[in-house]
């Protein structure tokens, strides 16, 4: 279906390729995170930064070459929807780094095999998402859909246990407690922002047809 | 199907002890909404036990026995079917398929460790056969 998108012309093509970069970038952020998660690297969370500079580059350029007239009128702004949700993954990893920078080691090291459990779906689901998204070439939507929805469940059941567990700690500081909920709220967050990406492309695979 | 068991069993048991009343292990099933409990060996010579859902319904509440008056180790199967956690996702299935069961605990220096129930089984499935390219 993605020959129907760029069928019209080299700038469509370009359009693609730097969605499918734009993706990429977001699957790299995802998995440095969980690298700076399982080391502990407090310094290593700043790559999250870097990549979404990068991607920021690449969104004004798609958002230039779509106003300079690529793609049909009608699939413009489902393409420019779908990159700003996008958009807003990035967002939530970066917030999220920022964050696990000003963790209580002591606190986070009692959920951090959740954490870490997370994460990896995390990067697994923005994985799915790309594949999802060179799929739409092959009519083969249905099924990257389905794998981001059980990813998706799959966090919410942890996410479950693990405000079972905060219930029982003992937070003694304000800011610990704050920060300790605003990342779960985060990291458990991503999944359902990849869920309305694929969601939106299967908007985006039904207005092609 | 190249998955073993230990890339999708679920880590998280829930256990009860095999003196509990079975509304004790109903509360926990319904509170956790879950359909099975493992149960814990009484002694070092005993072994791990499982209570259902089914076990409950067919064998206590279908015969309108009081289940604050019985024990789970009354109900319970025992011992449980266990495998290795490198079994072969597809040896698992034909286990499965050759008991008639929904379930199996990994098992580990005599140890259960964890549990691997159809669905996990389906979902592993699914998502093996999104991350095949297109």
């Amino acid at each position: 279906m993605l020959d129907k998108l760029f069928r019209t012309g080299k700038v469509e093509k370009k359009v693609i390729e730097k969605i499918k970069k734009y993706i990429h970038l977001l699957c790299n952020s995802a998995d440095c995170l969980l690298n700076t998660f399982k080391n502990y690297d407090l310094e290593g969370t700043y790559c999250v930064g870097n990549f979404e500079r990068e991607a920021d580059i690449i969104k004004r350029e798609i958002i230039s070459l779509i106003y300079e007239g690529a793609f049909l009128p009608y699939i413009r702004p489902n393409l420019l929807r779908f990159i700003e949700i996008l958009e807003k993954a990035f967002d939530n990893l970066k917030h999220l780094s920022s964050n696990f920078r000003y963790l209580n080691l002591n606190l986070y090291k009692k959920i951090e095999e959740d954490c870490s459990k997370i994460a990896f779906m995390n990067t697994e689901i923005c994985q799915i998402l790309l594949l999802a998204f060179e799929s739409l070439e092959k009519d083969n939507l249905r099924e990257k859909n389905l794998a981001i929805r059980i990813y998706e469940k799959k966090i919410d059941e942890i996410k479950l246990d693990l405000i079972e567990k905060l219930k029982k700690l003992e937070i003694q500081n304000f800011w610990d407690g704050k920060i300790l909920s605003d990342f779960l709220e985060l990291l458990t967050s991503f999944s359902d922002i990849i869920e309305d990406a694929s969601d939106h492309l299967h908007i985006l695979e039904l207005s092609l047809k | 199907m190249s998955l073993k068991v230990k890339h999708i069993m679920n880590t998280k048991l829930e256990t009860i002890h095999p003196e509990a009343t079975v509304y004790d292990a109903i509360e926990r099933l319904i509170d956790k909404r879950i359909r099975s409990l493992l149960v814990l060996p009484k002694d070092e010579r005993d072994v791990y036990g499982v209570v259902t859902v089914r076990d409950i319904v067919f064998k206590v509440l279908a015969k309108n026995l009081n289940p604050h008056q019985i024990k789970v180790e009354n109900i319970a199967s025992k011992p449980v079917i266990s495998i290795d956690k490198e079994t072969e996702l597809l040896d698992l299935v034909n286990l499965m398929e050759k008991f008639n069961i929904a379930r199996l605990f990994i098992q580990e220096d005599r140890k259960i460790i964890g549990v691997v129930s159809l669905l996990d089984v389906l979902s592993a499935v699914l998502i093996e056969r999104a991350k095949n390219k297109i």
